[in-house]
């Protein structure tokens, strides 16, 4: 048996060869050491790399100047704003906004940290700090003034890189004049509409178009046929109307695309053939968030958008009918309706992701490009993309070939049913895409409360087309 | 004995780093009576410390030397936040904190005697606790005595280090209860932490619980480690699932004042909790690599900017390089024993103790201000304002001293009972 070990046995004396305690003891003087460097290495990156967003948030610094795609000015925080020609601004406040903190969600309240004057080494200073951006100011402001006293929003991109060219959203506020009496705006005049979910009415039916397509298969669909009276009466004896109360007939999915049909696309949806399920998969897949299933936001060079959402419970019941035509729960932003375009447009199912700012040039005058944030994650298929702009080429052809003149577009209009503060009323929305070889653009037009008689969409879309034909060369 | 000639190098480099920083505040502020007043105080007290060190005693000398070194920094940062003023207090603390130093280092150099007195640990121990229970009032974790307040919390600090290092060797007396092996002090060592954390939960005061934990933790690890060639995988397991356990349990006890820090986004919050630390981050940024210049910040409008985001302040003022520069000097006190390391089990014990309690202290303070965890309000030693944080950190630097010390065996040391080895 083993002598039991008593501590006389462990006495400790001077011992160069180090007890195993003693070893541990250095080892884990060592790993502490160790880890605490680098930490610090790691909090002297973080300080360094943030320290113009600590500047920016502490309103301690001074900020760049923010350039169209020609170099035309559309912020400068490195003089009075007052001190630029009257309107200058106008169209694009809240877009562009300001250092003040009131419009975070635009794209200097968002890049702050990026339009700092401002560099750790040398600390505050009038720098050289500036971003230039995709937008055409011409474009911005040929639609500003084309609404004149209507409200609304138009966003526009180039479906090919995705640069964005044209986003207005009216009321606006003018940054040159200052807005210190916020309360006496008119009202949302402080943030962009084209960022925020509306009601998308009839443009809704190219998701359902989608949907159908990616489950059905585009021939399928396309040989499918309903009829219309005018009033239609769904599974559980509730009326779907139709904006022409004669009613459409027995139509093809083209005609009633044509026709913008509600009833055609109630029974669609109805249908068994076209399961809720396969509306939902492919609702999701495009970015809404259904049934409150969590969707990812999308930004735009920090510039925050809501995802679309709906409701979709019974393939029988009124409200889901009414949500896959565009009307109800179901809301979409026109940013997101653009974004669909674009992946219709280029015929792929996918988008190349928009992006504003286009380069960048540091305190110092060094100047860095910002490339494109890469494409988008599918929303259909291929096939779905090419069979969807046919059917919106083809609507544009036959419906709009007067107003949008020389321009080969594809295009779904819609009419949204929008209450708000009490009051109802009717938006007109015009959601598609240009296919010239010098206009390749996807746009998202909406005006409120538009009544006959007044400014129409494609008159609107017209004016933006004009403005940015050739816009490649307008740099 | 080896005459070592690194003494009066070390001074020259000692007094060529306050010179400059000196010379520095003299080029901000102009040579006023302030100026002087820190200047003269600065230097004497080189001068004094070098004496101290050349003819008095020379055993380890690595810990003395940074000491003083950063002794004399921390009184020119605190004499210069926001303006030019001497700050007395603090160079009268610091200067107790050496003296205290060298005392703690003639108590404990003796391992077998220090850990002798062991029933005396346990004692001071209880003492304080009682101290902070029952005289601080309201539970509160200051004593105010009129004319000075102190923290007993911070002298516990040095207490439970000597608690962690004072029972590696009795780790072969087990006993055995209900068929499960137990060693005593280890026993008493968890119930201490339990203690602390405890009247730290008691007193709302959470924030230097971790500095205990950590203690704690390097104290059983070596505890563990004694005589044994390898800690089993199972025992590995099981302290880590402890651990993991422990903090997720805490995570959600915690009190709610605990849980609004963990979560608080302090950008979201700008005015309100989170008001110190964008402070903190806004000063750092203003004054980019090498500060806005000495007696220029504006840091000290800001509560305990002197103490619990002093790193903050003297970023702005002198620059994140020589802030840096000051956290790695503090911590080239518990690096250096591994220049020299311990050469007895209760001094590993006091060392790694000390190397804990110091680390994590800054780990709390520097990351904490900066936002990277969440921010708790605790001191980095010897830099931040404070007369109890100022004595404890230097008995711990004492604790560091001694482990670099010759053992002694009889009145002898064992260097010189084997030949000088």
């Amino acid at each position: 048996m083993a002598k039991q070990k008593t501590d006389s046995d462990y006495t400790p004396q001077l011992d160069v060869s180090a007890p195993r305690s003693m070893r541990v003891a250095g080892r884990v003087t060592s790993l502490l050491l160790a880890a605490f460097l680098i930490g610090l290495f790691y909090l002297a990156y973080v300080l360094v790399s943030h320290s113009p967003f600590y500047m920016s948030k502490s309103g301690a610094t001074g900020y760049g100047t923010v350039y169209d795609r020609t170099g035309d000015v559309l912020f400068d925080g490195t003089k009075p704003l007052s001190s630029y020609p009257a309107g200058q601004f106008a169209d694009v406040g809240n877009l562009i906004g300001d250092a003040s903190g009131q419009m975070a969600n635009t794209l200097v309240g968002r890049n702050l940290s990026r339009l700092a004057n401002y560099n750790f080494l040398y600390g505050k200073e009038q720098g050289q700090v500036s971003l230039h951006t995709t937008l055409s100011h011409k474009a911005n402001k040929a639609v500003y003034w084309k609404l004149g006293k209507k409200n609304g929003t138009v966003i526009a991109c180039n479906w090919k890189t995705g640069e964005l060219l044209c986003c207005v959203s009216k009321p606006c506020v003018d940054i040159a004049k200052g807005y210190d009496n916020i309360d006496a705006l008119p009202e949302n005049s402080l943030l962009c509409k084209a960022f925020y979910p509306t009601v998308p009415g009839s443009t809704q039916k190219v998701s359902t178009l989608a949907a159908a397509y990616e489950k059905l298969g585009v021939s399928a669909v396309n040989q499918m046929q309903f009829s219309c009276t005018g009033t239609w009466i769904n599974a559980k004896g509730q009326a779907i109307k139709c904006h022409e109360a004669k009613g459409h007939g027995t139509q093809t999915l083209t005609q009633a695309f044509r026709n913008s049909c509600n009833p055609f696309f109630a029974q669609l949806v109805q249908s068994a053939k076209l399961p809720l399920s396969a509306v939902i998969e492919t609702y999701t897949r495009m970015g809404y968030s259904v049934n409150g299933a969590k969707a990812d936001s999308m930004s735009l060079d920090g510039i925050t958008i809501a995802p679309a959402s709906t409701t979709l419970t019974d393939a029988k019941d009124f409200d889901t009918q009414w949500g896959c035509l565009g009307q109800g729960t179901t809301l979409v932003s026109p940013y997101q309706l653009m974004l669909w375009e674009c992946a219709i447009a280029n015929g792929t199912g996918t988008a190349q992701k928009p992006y504003l700012i286009s380069s960048r040039t540091d305190v110092d005058g060094k100047y860095s490009p910002v490339h494109s944030a890469g494409k988008t994650d599918g929303f259909f298929s291929a096939e779905t993309a090419k069979a969807i702009q046919a059917v919106m080429t083809e609507n544009a052809r036959t419906q709009y070939s007067y107003s949008l003149g020389k321009y080969t577009c594809g295009v779904k209009s819609g009419t949204a049913q929008v209450e708000q503060n009490g009051k109802a009323y009717e938006n007109s929305l015009l959601a598609g895409f240009c296919l010239d070889e010098k206009c390749p653009v996807a746009f998202c037009v909406v005006i409120e409360e538009r009544v006959n008689g007044e400014l129409t969409t494609a008159q609107l879309t017209k004016t933006l087309l004009d403005a940015l034909s050739g816009i490649n060369s307008q740099k | 004995m080896k005459k070592s000639l690194s003494h009066p190098f070390l001074l020259l480099l000692i007094l060529i780093a306050h010179a400059a920083m000196l010379l520095l505040v003299v080029f901000s502020f102009g040579l006023t009576p302030d100026a002087v007043e820190l200047a003269s105080a600065v230097l004497l007290f080189d001068f004094i410390g070098f004496i101290f060190l050349q003819f008095v005693h020379r055993e380890a000398c690595t810990v003395d030397s940074v000491l003083l070194l950063v002794l004399g920094m921390s009184t020119i940062y605190q004499s210069c936040f926001g303006g030019l003023t001497f700050a007395k207090k603090h160079f009268i603390f610091a200067v107790a904190a050496f003296v205290i130093c060298q005392f703690t280092y003639l108590l404990v150099r003796n391992p077998y005697r220090a850990e002798k007195m062991k029933p005396l640990w346990y004692l001071m121990f209880i003492g304080l606790v009682g101290a902070i229970f029952f005289l601080t009032g309201s539970r509160g974790i200051w004593i105010d005595l009129g004319f000075i307040t102190l923290q007993p919390s911070e002298f516990v600090k040095p207490v439970f280090v000597l608690i962690c290092a004072s029972s590696i060797r009795t780790q072969l007396h087990k006993h055995t209860l209900l068929g499960f092996h137990y060693v005593p002090d280890n026993l008493a060592l968890l119930a201490c932490t339990a203690v602390i954390a405890g009247l730290q939960w008691y007193c709302r005061d959470l924030g230097s619980l971790p500095t205990f934990v950590a203690a704690a933790g390097c104290g059983l690890m070596l505890r563990f480690r004694y005589l044994r060639e390898k800690i089993s995988l199972r025992l590995v397991i099981f302290l880590c699932l402890c651990v993991c356990g422990t903090a997720a349990a805490a995570w959600h006890l915690a009190p709610a004042y605990v849980q609004e820090r963990l979560h608080s986004d302090i950008w979201a919050d700008m005015s309100g909790s989170g008001y110190q630390q964008v402070k903190a981050l806004t000063a750092i940024a203003e004054g980019g690599w090498f500060g806005k210049g000495a007696g220029s910040g504006t840091l000290i409008h800001v509560a305990a900017s002197r103490t619990d985001i002093v790193f903050s302040a003297i970023c702005e003022e002198w620059g994140l390089f020589t802030g840096l520069m000051t956290v790695i000097l503090v911590l080239f006190l518990p690096a250096s024993l591994l220049a020299v390391p311990p050469r007895s089990y209760y001094h590993s014990g006091l060392a790694v103790g000390v190397a804990a309690v110091f680390m994590v202290q800054m780990t709390l303070n520097v990351f904490g201000s900066c936002n990277l965890i969440p921010f708790t309000g605790v001191t980095i030693p010897f830099i931040s304002q404070g007369g109890s944080s100022m004595l404890s950190s230097g008995i711990l630097a004492g604790f560091l001293k001694a482990a670099q010390a010759p053992v002694l065996t009889g009145g002898n040391t064992a260097a010189e009972t084997e030949g000088g080895r």
